[in-house]
Parts: C-alpha cells; sequence; structure tokens
C-alpha cells in the first residue's frame, strides 16, 4: 500500500472524539510489523515494536479522533439538532453534505436557512439542525441522542502530491506513524518503541493521558498537524505545504528533543521548519510531558491547509518525511 | 412498493453545467431525449429545444422549459501561490462556499479554502466568510502548476452529490436538474398533444437562455418546471417561509420577475385536485425562466410548477420525492388542459 493509500484508507474511517473504535480497526490494520497492538479503557490503539525490551522506550503518539457534531436530540420536524463534537468551524457548516451514523448511516444536509441578504451572522453550530429528510417518528427511530454526525467529503487527490479529507487532523499523523513503524521493521532497534494511536485528543488529550500513564515511556514525541502557509496566516504560525515536517519549539517541550531533531533533518537531507510556541502547544505533547513524574517530550507537526474543515489539504511527501524523520531518531536514540 | 428508479436524476445532477458552462449536462439531456423526440435543434446559446410529436395537434402551442445549468463559480485569477480566486456565477449561497468541495473545468478537484478557526478573532468565527476572502485550492503550489490545469474563465461547479431514499431526495444542483428530469420523464412517457420542451441555459444568472428558447419556439403557451427555496427549516424567519416540502409542487402567482397568468394559476390547482396530488400557491422570492417566456415576442401566457427545495443553491439541495411525483403529475395534466383549449378563444374570468 502506498502512504498515499494509507493516508486516505484512514481518512475514509470513521471515528469521532470519544467513538473512535472504527478509526482504530482502520489504524491497527496499518502496524504489521509491532508484537501486539491492544485498545485499552478509553479506545486507545497501542501498537509496540519490541515489548520484550524492558519497560521505558519512546513512545510516538498521534491521536485517531477527528472533529464532527453529535446528535442532542430530533425536533417536532424530524431535523436534528447537534452540538459540536470537538472545536467545529460554524463557518463550514451550512449546506454542508453529512453522513449520519445512526442505526445504519444516513446521509443529511446541514441546514442553511433562507435569510435577508446582508445577514452575516452565523448561528453557533448547537442553534444550527441536520436535516436527513424524515419526518420525526422515522428520525427517532433511526437516530438517537449521542450519534455522532461526520462530513460527507470523500477522500481525493489534487494535484501533485497534495491530497484533500475531512480528518487529515491528525490521520495524517496516524499514517505517519504507520509508515515509521514499517521503516523501523526493516531494521529493528533495540529498545521499546510504543506506538500510541490515542483517542479524544479533540475534545482535552484525555487518551494520551491514560495511554502514557500505561506506557511510561522515557522519551515521548507526538505527531499532529500544523498551519500550513495560506492567506491570512502568518508567516511565523505556519510551515509550508510540502516544506517537510515542523518541529516543535515551546515551554511544554524538550529543547533537546527539538534540537536534535533538526539536526537529523539536516543530515538526512529531509526539509523541515521550526515552528515555535510561546506556552502549551494545543497538541497531545502537552499531556504527555505532564504524565506520571514527568516525560521530556517533542513535537512534530505535517503541515496542513484549513484545519477542521472538510477541505483539509496536506502533502503526502511530509507525511512521508515525517516518517523518515521519526524512524531515523529512534534509530539514533539507541 | 418497489424502490423508484432515481438514475436518471441522478445522472443530471452529477453532470457538469455552470451558468455558461453547460456542455456537460447538455450532452446528457440530448443522449437521454435522442429517442423520444421528432426534431432536436441546439441554439447558438446552447438551448435544446426538442419536438415531441403527441397523438393530436394542439389547440394551443404549449411549451415546456426547464433550465439546465447550475449556480456556481468562475475562475478570476490565479494567485502566485496556484490558488483561484473566483466570482460566484448566479445566486450560490455565499455562506455555503467555505469548506466545500468543488470540481474546476472538466474534471480538477479542488477546495474551498478559508483561514483556520483557531487563528481568528471572536467575532470573525461568528460570521459568514466575505466572497473576497475565499479561494479554491487544487493543490498547486506555484502558478505555474495551477495554469497546466485551470485558465481564468473555468468554472467551478459543487462536488458531485446525490442521495435518494427515505422519501427525500438530497443532491447537487437538484431543483434545476429535478425541472430536467421531470421534462425528460414526459417525453418519455408520451404526450397527448404536440409540445415543444426546452432546457435552457443561464437560468441562474440573466434568462437569456429562456429569452431566445421562447422566441425561437415561439409557443402560445408555457409551463416553466424548475424549483422554489423551501423555509420550512428551523431558524429561518417567518417572512421567508414560502413554501415546504411534502406539501406538493409550489404553483407561483407572483415572485420577482413575474405576475403569472391568473387563468393558468387556477388550471393548475384544478389540474392538481384531478391528478389526486397536492400543490401550494406561493409568492416566491426568486424569479425564473417565466420572467423572459412571459415577454417574448408579443407575449406568452405563462405558469411555472416548482419543486420545493432547501438549501437550492449549495452543495447540496433536499427535497421531497413526493412532491417531485406530484409535480410531475400535475405538470402532465396542466400541459393537457391547456393544449386542449384554444388560448384565444378562452373566456375573461
Amino acid at each position: 500500500m502506498t502512504t498515499e493509500e494509507l493516508i486516505l484508507r484512514l481518512c475514509a474511517a470513521d471515528g469521532t472524539s470519544g467513538d473512535e473504535e472504527e478509526a482504530a480497526r482502520a489504524a491497527a490494520a496499518a502496524f504489521p510489523g509491532c508484537a501486539r497492538t491492544a485498545a485499552d479503557a478509553l479506545g486507545n490503539l497501542t501498537a509496540v515494536l519490541n515489548p520484550g525490551a524492558g519497560p521505558g522506550g519512546i513512545l510516538l503518539d498521534a491521536h485517531l479522533d477527528k472533529i464532527g457534531l453529535a446528535v442532542t436530540g430530533v425536533d417536532e420536524n424530524g431535523f436534528l439538532r447537534v452540538a459540536p463534537c470537538g472545536g467545529v468551524d460554524r463557518r463550514v457548516l451550512p449546506g454542508a453534505p453529512v453522513t449520519v451514523r445512526g442505526r445504519e448511516p444516513l446521509p443529511g444536509v446541514v441546514c442553511c436557512p433562507p435569510r435577508p441578504a446582508g445577514d452575516e451572522k452565523l448561528p453557533a453550530a448547537d442553534r444550527m439542525a441536520v436535516d436527513i429528510g424524515c419526518p420525526r417518528e422515522t428520525a427517532e427511530r433511526l437516530v438517537r441522542p449521542g450519534d455522532r454526525v461526520v462530513f460527507a467529503a470523500p477522500p481525493k487527490r489534487l494535484l501533485g502530491t497534495r491530497i484533500s479529507a475531512p480528518g487529515l487532523d491528525d490521520r495524517a499523523g496516524v499514517a505517519a506513524l504507520a509508515r515509521c513503524a514499517q521503516m523501523l521493521a526493516e531494521r529493528p532497534p533495540r529498545r521499546r518503541v510504543t506506538f500510541l494511536c490515542s483517542t479524544r485528543e479533540e475534545v482535552g488529550g484525555q487518551g494520551a493521558v491514560t495511554g502514557a500513564w500505561s506506557a511510561a515511556p522515557e522519551l515521548g514525541i507526538a505527531v499532529d498537524v500544523g498551519f500550513a502557509r495560506q492567506p491570512g496566516v502568518p508567516e511565523e504560525k505556519s510551515g509550508t505545504l510540502g516544506g517537510g515536517p515542523m518541529i516543535g519549539f515551546a515551554p511544554v517541550l524538550d529543547r533537546q528533543i527539538g534540537e536534535a531533531l533538526a539536526s537529523l533533518a539536516e543530515k538526512l537531507r529531509i526539509p523541515y521548519g521550526r515552528d515555535v510556541m510561546g506556552g502549551e502547544t494545543g497538541t497531545d505533547s502537552d499531556v504527555l510531558a505532564a504524565a506520571r513524574g514527568g516525560v521530556r517530550t517533542g513535537l512534530v507537526s505535517i503541515p496542513l491547509r484549513y484545519m477542521h474543515t472538510p477541505a483539509e489539504v496536506a502533502d503526502i511527501r511530509d507525511v512521508e518525511n515525517t516518517a523518515l524523520l521519526l524512524a531515523e531518531y529512534v534509530r539514533g536514540a539507541e | 412498493m418497489m424502490a423508484r428508479d432515481w438514475s436518471l436524476l441522478e445522472r443530471l445532477c452529477a453532470a457538469r453545467g455552470v451558468s455558461g458552462s453547460e456542455d456537460g449536462v447538455r450532452e446528457l439531456i440530448l443522449k437521454e431525449i435522442r429517442p423520444y423526440a421528432e426534431k432536436i435543434e441546439v441554439s447558438p446559446l446552447g438551448n435544446i429545444l426538442a419536438f415531441r410529436r403527441g397523438e393530436k395537434r394542439p389547440a394551443t402551442r404549449l411549451m415546456l422549459d426547464a433550465h439546465m445549468d447550475e449556480a456556481g463559480l468562475i475562475v478570476t485569477r490565479v494567485t502566485k501561490g496556484g490558488l483561484l480566486k473566483f466570482e460566484p456565477v448566479g445566486a450560490v449561497d455565499r455562506r455555503a462556499l467555505p469548506g466545500k468541495s468543488v470540481t474546476v473545468g472538466k474534471d480538477t478537484p479542488g477546495v474551498v479554502g478559508v483561514r483556520p478557526v483557531h487563528l481568528l478573532e471572536r467575532d470573525e468565527r461568528e460570521k459568514s466568510v466575505p466572497l473576497k476572502d475565499l479561494y479554491i485550492d487544487i493543490g498547486a503550489l506555484s502558478r505555474e502548476e495551477a495554469l497546466e490545469r485551470v485558465r481564468p474563465g473555468d468554472a467551478a461547479a459543487f462536488a458531485p452529490f446525490f442521495r435518494a431514499g427515505r422519501g427525500a431526495l438530497m443532491g447537487k444542483a437538484l431543483g434545476g436538474r429535478a425541472g430536467c428530469a421531470l421534462l425528460i420523464e414526459l417525453m418519455r412517457a408520451g404526450m397527448r398533444y404536440d409540445t415543444v420542451f426546452a432546457f435552457t441555459v443561464q437560468g441562474e444568472t440573466g434568462l437569456a437562455g429562456a429569452k431566445t428558447a421562447a422566441f425561437s419556439a415561439a409557443p402560445e403557451a408555457a409551463v416553466v418546471v424548475g424549483a422554489a427555496e423551501a423555509g420550512d427549516v428551523p431558524g429561518a424567519e417567518k417572512d421567508r417561509q414560502f413554501c415546504r416540502l411534502g406539501a406538493g409542487p409550489a404553483v407561483p402567482f407572483l415572485d420577482r420577475g413575474t405576475v403569472y397568468d391568473r387563468r393558468y394559476c387556477r388550471m393548475a390547482a384544478e389540474a392538481a385536485r384531478r391528478a389526486g396530488v397536492p400543490c401550494q400557491p406561493v409568492r416566491a422570492a426568486r424569479g425564473n425562466d417565466a420572467g423572459a417566456v412571459h415577454t417574448s415576442r408579443a407575449g406568452v401566457r405563462t405558469a411555472a410548477v416548482l419543486l420545493p427545495c432547501r438549501c437550492p443553491h449549495s452543495a447540496a439541495g433536499l427535497a421531497a420525492q413526493s412532491d417531485y411525483l406530484a409535480a410531475r403529475g400535475l405538470v402532465a395534466r396542466l400541459a393537457e388542459a391547456i393544449e386542449e383549449r384554444n388560448v384565444h378563444k378562452q373566456p375573461l374570468c
């Protein structure tokens, strides 16, 4: 399977925060070289390379969940009322084709009520409704509160090595972990390497909290997505699509890991960027660092445009280069 | 009951046809109607005029009209970074653009990009995105790379989307294409009287298609088949709720472009009663092809039968299967009622 196929397959899997089972199943198949894979109480998928190598080792993390909506109820006319599940961008909701994960997958559209011209205010997501075109009785039979709603935009190839799919945040990171595991399996390191595909990152990172506790690593690296350059995004806050992994520097991150990753990228002639943040990073690395008695933690981000919309765009080369950088880092850390 | 086959409508909704670039949908319609028309003509602007011979000659020459084009976008400029700036074509709902998938030109996929929500000020997060801040991303990293596939002037349509089930229809360009499907089905079924079928271009922009189609066909009467925006959704203001789904086709007596023929409005209600289907007399918000048809030459008595459709100018409109079927029954009856009587001899009411 090519990296592109891997990413698109992972993106096609369902899996909003707190409901990641399908994504975990899709990801489990992508770590064939690992000794065991297991799902824990919070739904984390853990794949371990060299489980016999003793405790500790390195933890690589990427989150399984993607943003979506959760059904809160059915109104008197059969419209579904919803609440955001993760940081949903209300600006992309009106008129969006969606799939409601009810008793069976149901097509729907987020309502776009007629409005007088010039009215630019958008209601919050929990004031919007999803239209599945059914009367109340049918809707109530098919959909229960808590059922999830996901964007129905199919994953697709764009020009060159660019792809677009809802959920590239962070399935692109999961793909990088899987590719890294495959690279390491060819020439296994002696240390224990734990790949943690964590849950609930978009609602607080609870999966990474428990996953890191269980793995009890000596060192951790989170792999997530970062802002890629696009109009309106300041240069100092972004990487470049195709410009390679963005290596994180922030108070919560370990400076030495960051510098080691940067010099390794130089050595391997992998393009990269330095991604500097003032405090916490808003990724799983924040909770990895604070696991147990503290874990030295790094962050590598894959440049992504239009984060948290169904139009997310990434470059396959960045995923592949991230995997390569991580694999070489793990080998070098022995 | 066997599920009805909606594949014709699905093909029509999937076809490309932003106003002024209707070739994709035109080819499809030509292919679909060829076996059923005695004469087919494609006009200089791209309208299809098809003559369907009936069992009898009509007392009033009738044209059935549906527009084939869809609202969308047109590429105006390619930026240095390879992004496509655009202008809307037709009444595309700009609130429904951010984050949507589109097809540029014949087959270049793209997405409408917006700034990440994380980097916005609070008031920006709560407002729809101004058009000037939107663009299409086809994955090009430079102007040169983009220009290999796309030129300014290329149209962009919402990505194909269609679902039919549980009594509902959802689709890209659903409203207009439902009108086309309905006309094609009537041609297939056969007509009692000779009838002209017009599939027009530019129905979403300036009605140049309908105007020239009506001139060329020179009918005495016309029935325009299309869609009306339904306002029966949460959050709609009371005065924007023109019609609703499931209550039958909308028969407008007034809209932005037309004051409809009173007698034909009544005939439409009567035709619905005879066909055993409901219908909704409405004041519609927007105009349609009728605006150009009814003032053609010395005037054409015109009625419209519209499918109530939610979100009609977005990536996915939504309509009721029952309304479509009712509209078909109503149009067939209304056409006969108009054609069997001489329009010039009808008493004033």
